[in-house]
């Protein structure tokens, strides 16, 4: 903390009360005056001064402290002017006036913004909601009248559904009220959900499957799960390279929770980039290759969606060799993961 | 035949569900008039209802909870809002299924036809398909035919049930991936190859191999 000289302000008093008092003596000289009378004089002011200008510093200086003090304390600094005690100077008094202004003009200004954007959130989900029975009633046209022409549109429309429903679950995990619902799911139904809706990508880039081990029982939101497995799925079939692709989806029970470990055997990710690919809108050496289009949002998505819920993520990743993700679930309820 | 009702505002998606139903055995019939629904769905007499939460009027929730509390018909709720709650709020009130919007057309149909089968307790009519040459009986992966009986592993079922379906059509190889990773088993490629073979063989037992044709660069072909 800045040390504040509080006394340096009021040199200058001094300086002219001493000027003042050194006149009046030179004034005094022709005049005989009993020289114990002409110290007094010179003195009494200069220390009535000094006695005054120390009591107001040290009142002052001691109400700052505890200003500056509760400030260092405080986790949200803006509450200062809520934790103030009246003080019992003025100049004090006006400051803190303005403080409770302004700690309340912004307060107001925050919450237009939070409401704004709980609004759109709002709207969001919305037109969300809207867009998808369009899509769904594409999907069925597409379904009555099945050509390559409509096959291939069948595929963009996949895309937009999945861009979708990026957007729904990006929405929400921006919000601080929980709208997920935590139950006993079975791994296995989450992780053939999320293969059967991704199976066009998969059928189509002639990725190989291997699931062992995933008859287990977690603690999660299933719509939220499925959504994080979709893109972990998706990035993997996206950075594949090889003749032979494969992923296996592997589950393993620990203590008191379950790993579900998904490996893949695509390209990897640089060794420098693994400890950034959770940042939004990192994209990396990989995702700048021009035809992958990455957003930068998948992975940054399920990290944000994973805290939320309680499990852990992690991701390692061998050049080259491929990438394994691992979603960790707690197998209770009782404990979170942080 | 069984009856669908679907009760649907989407004008698009409603007659192409029928349209799609239709073609796959089904008599689907939508409900056009939104005013006195409750009645109007009782009175179709259906076999089975499918029903979407955002309805004008009245809430999709309202009616099935109504529909509920003096029919047993099996209701697949559509809907487009996809979350756990509401997931939940709609079993509760007593509906059977419930599948969002957009929806996998053909696990809806696989949704469907579990449904009914097991409302109906028809599987011994349903379960055994007369293909002329054999009958293929899908409970049990069967085929049986002149006092012969062949097993087949589940996939190879699921593959003759659905050339059968396809009868007189090529069916490309995705395709038939497709129709097997709907209903969960992720096979390769060279998986499919396999089958297929091995499906052949058992065909050549009761002297019929030459009934899955080969289209190269098409797919196979049931005749």
């Amino acid at each position: 903390m800045k040390k504040f000289k509080l006394w340096k302000e009021k040199v200058n008093y001094f300086l002219v009360l001493l000027m003042i008092v050194i006149t009046i003596e030179i004034f005094l000289i022709p005049f005989p005056i009993h020289f114990m009378i002409r110290i007094y004089i010179f003195l009494a002011p200069l220390l009535g001064l000094v006695v005054n200008i120390s009591l107001e510093c040290f009142q002052k200086k001691k109400y700052y402290e505890t200003v500056l003090e509760t400030m260092k304390e405080l986790d949200q600094k803006y509450l200062i002017s809520e934790m103030l005690q009246t003080p019992t100077f003025v100049e004090a008094q006006i400051l803190q006036e303005i403080l409770i202004e302004t700690g309340k003009s912004m307060l107001e200004n925050v919450n237009q913004y939070k409401y704004l954007q709980e609004d759109y959130k709002e709207y969001i989900e919305l037109w969300i909601h809207e867009i998808k029975t369009p899509i769904a009633a594409s999907k069925l046209v597409i379904e009555n009248n099945k050509t390559e022409a409509t096959k291939s549109i069948a595929e963009e429309l996949e895309k937009i559904e999945n861009y979708t429903e990026q957007a729904l679950f990006y929405a929400r995990s921006n919000t601080v009220e929980k709208d997920y619902c935590i139950k006993k799911v079975n791994l296995k139904e989450m992780v053939n959900a999320s293969i059967v809706k991704n199976k066009n990508l998969f059928i189509s880039e002639k990725v190989n499957i291997k699931l062992e081990n995933l008859e287990q029982e977690v603690y999660t939101d299933s719509k939220w799960t499925i959504f994080i497995l979709n893109q972990i799925l998706q990035n993997s079939v996206k950075y594949m390279k090889k003749d032979e692709k494969q992923i296996t989806i592997s589950a393993k029970e620990k203590k008191n929770q379950v790993v579900l470990e998904i490996q893949d055997n695509g390209i990897g990710i640089p060794k420098g980039e693994i400890t950034r690919v959770f940042e939004k809108g990192f994209t990396g050496t990989n995702g700048r290759m021009s035809e992958k289009k990455a957003t930068g949002l998948g992975l940054y998505l399920c990290k944000k969606l994973c805290h939320k819920l309680g499990l852990k993520i992690e991701l390692n990743s061998e050049l080259d060799k491929g990438t394994l993700v691992r979603l960790v679930f707690p197998k209770n309820s009782l404990t979170m993961l942080d | 035949m069984a009856k669908i009702l679907i009760v649907e505002d989407d004008k698009k998606i409603r007659e192409e569900l029928e349209l799609f139903l239709n073609k796959h055995g089904f008599e689907a019939i939508g409900l056009v008039d939104f005013q006195n629904m409750i009645p109007d769905i009782l009175a179709q007499n259906a076999d089975l209802l499918l029903l979407d939460i955002n309805l004008p009027m009245v809430d999709g929730e309202y009616i099935c909870k109504e529909i509920r509390k003096v029919s047993n018909i099996p209701i697949i709720i559509v809907t487009s809002r996809n979350n756990e709650i509401d997931e939940l709020l709609s079993l509760n009130n007593g509906a059977d299924q419930y599948v969002t919007k957009p929806y996998n057309i053909q696990i809806l149909l696989a949704k469907i036809n579990a449904l009914l089968k097991r409302s109906q307790n028809k599987d011994t009519n349903q379960n055994k398909i007369d293909c002329k040459e054999f009958i293929l009986n899908v409970s049990k992966s069967m085929i049986e035919a002149e006092n012969k009986q062949i097993e087949l592993t589940k996939n190879e079922s699921k593959i003759l049930y659905y050339l059968v379906q396809k009868r007189g059509q090529i069916v490309s190889r995705e395709e038939i991936m497709s129709y097997l990773w709907d209903s969960e088993s992720f096979i390769d490629d060279n998986t499919l190859t396999v089958n297929m073979k091995r499906l052949r063989n058992k065909l050549q037992e009761i002297g019929k191999a030459d009934m899955i044709e080969t289209k190269r660069g098409q797919g196979y072909l049931l005749k």
